[in-house]
């Protein structure tokens, strides 16, 4: 089953790429917007974060061919000094949430700021923050059915970014997954046998195999333990071949 | 990205500030719903249907800004006129009241006759109609439990948990939105879309008709019992009996709904509770 390592490796590369690509894109916002803080030695204004980040990601929003459907950056609670709590965050014209056309224009999200209100929501405590809160690395969340602001099935990359060694947000960009099965299944399907791509909880981003519905678990005993402690492929005891696929930490399984 | 809800209106009477925010506003996820945009006709009506179940379901509370005619008709799909129309007939039944000037607007307002408004729904349906509405909800709501329970993680779980300890069993209009919450979160478990976009329209159309057995805190008490059995079958991916469970739940609602009417219906146009 290891005999075609090599075309194993390209599908991985090929798979980082897709993503390095993306979030080599979140990584120039990021560094934009730590250098804009540095150079107000960290008291910023929710107007002047607003300006700088709406002007990264409106070419990106506007492309006609946009895999990025969402883009912005998330402060960190009380960081600005004019508010406690900010999302400075974009919709592209693919994104259809909340309007009844089948394009609409690229806009801001309308977000609740108030921790008083009913529509407020602590993002703190959701995943796509949490996990570079914790890690102080990138992260992919997903794929989940993001009720609030896509309505769809979406994939939520996110980035941290840093003042000395506080983390002062994320910068980050939503995905539909339609959009990565279209980019990711030639990659897959190019290996010849039964292959699927797993986030780190084992969900099926994208499978060649009818049987593992995108969304499905694929529970493998021992997976992340076996990985954790290699780099490149892994035999399972099953049999199956496993792959983390670059920086990404999702996992290529085949078989 | 899931982040705060999209809806912009502030309130007029300032609630307690908290100083921890909650990390999940049991609320929000029932009410993005309220704004959906429509589909059908009678577009007005629909429009003033879906506001008054908000208001008397208590999404929608006592001295809230109700957004702009331009912006609602936006957010419906409708043009700004009908929802002026609507909005007028939420004023005629005491339900809004307008204020002009620079903090004008339109405010939900407590005097309405709330419940008389959803007696005479439930007065207005057939047995049948009701009945089908609970069969629907229940084939939809029902599938997206047992898909939850093939899908789900251990942190999804936690997650689930977590939901239904923040609903406060001791408040009605609490427990009504908790309920939302729950089956929305149950349903974005699934990781169909389209059973989310399909449990939130459904919730706009029937909740308010379905949860009505909520106002007693026995329903209450059996509504937490059954959330806790749903999470514990999606556990151990239990998927069948987290469809029973989920289908039995709303089966009884119903019936206590049919014998509210039987009651309704035996006391005429007028009663009001």
């Amino acid at each position: 089953m290891l005999a075609d390592t090599v075309t194993v490796d390209g599908c991985v590369r090929a798979v980082d790429d897709t993503f390095t690509t993306i979030f080599a894109q979140i990584d120039e916002w990021r560094a934009r917007i730590e250098f804009l803080v540095s150079a107000h030695h960290a008291i910023v204004e929710a107007p002047q974060l607003d300006e700088l980040v709406e002007a990264l990601v409106l070419s990106e929003l506007e492309r006609p061919d946009a895999l990025i459907i969402g883009a912005g950056f998330v402060a960190a609670p009380r960081f600005l000094t004019d508010t406690d709590w900010h999302l400075a965050w974009w919709l592209g014209h693919a994104n259809t949430f909340g309007m009844d056309s089948v394009d609409p224009a690229v806009r801001r999200l309308r977000a609740t700021e108030d921790p008083s209100s009913e529509n407020f929501r602590d993002y703190t405590t959701l995943e796509w923050w949490r996990v570079p809160a914790s890690t102080g690395r990138r992260h992919i969340t997903g794929p989940y059915v993001d009720y609030l602001c896509t309505d769809d099935y979406t994939l939520t990359l996110t980035i941290p970014v840093m003042h000395g060694r506080a983390m002062i947000g994320v910068a980050g960009a939503d995905l539909y997954v339609n959009d990565i099965e279209r980019t990711l299944l030639p990659l897959v399907g190019a290996l010849g046998t039964t292959a699927t791509i797993i986030n780190t909880s084992g969900r099926v981003v994208v499978s060649t195999d009818a049987h593992r519905p995108t969304g499905s678990v694929l529970r493998v005993e021992g997976l992340s333990e076996r990985l954790a402690s290699t780099s490149g492929v892994v035999e399972l005891t099953d049999g199956r071949v496993a792959a983390v696929c670059g920086t990404t930490s999702l996992i290529l399984v085949l078989g | 990205m899931s982040c705060a809800a999209h809806k912009c209106y502030g309130r007029v009477t300032s609630q307690e500030k908290r100083i921890v925010p909650q990390s999940i506003r049991p609320s929000t996820t029932a009410r993005a719903a309220v704004f959906a945009p429509l589909a059908g006709g009678g577009r007005a009506e629909l429009v003033q249907q879906r506001l008054t179940d908000a208001i008397e379901l208590g999404l929608l509370t006592d001295g809230e800004r109700l957004p702009s005619e331009t912006e609602m008709a936006k957010k419906f799909g409708v043009a700004t006129v009908t929802a002026r129309e609507a909005l007028e007939a939420l004023r005629s039944r005491g339900l809004v009241e307008t204020k002009r000037g620079r903090d004008g607007g339109s405010f939900v307002t407590s005097h309405g006759s709330r419940d008389t408004g959803i007696h005479e729904r439930v007065r207005g349906l057939s047995r049948v109609e009701l009945r089908d509405m609970a069969v629907y909800y229940a084939a939809i709501a029902g599938s997206s439990a047992e898909l939850a329970a093939d899908r789900t993680t251990p942190d999804d779980v936690d997650h689930l948990e977590r939901v239904i300890a923040a609903i406060d069993g001791s408040s009605e209009a609490a427990t009504r939105r908790g309920e939302g919450t729950f089956r929305l979160e149950v349903a974005a478990l699934s990781q169909s879309a389209r059973l989310v976009r399909e449990e939130l329209r459904l919730q706009a159309e029937f909740a308010p008709l379905l949860w009505l057995c909520l106002r007693e805190p026995e329903y209450r008490l059996r509504s937490r019992a059954a959330h806790h059995s749903v999470v514990a079958a999606i556990a151990t991916m239990d998927g069948e009996r987290a469809r029973t469970v989920t289908r039995e739940h709303i089966g009884e609602s119903i019936e206590w709904l049919l014998d509210a009417k039987t009651d309704l219906d035996a006391k005429g146009p007028n009663y009001a509770r």
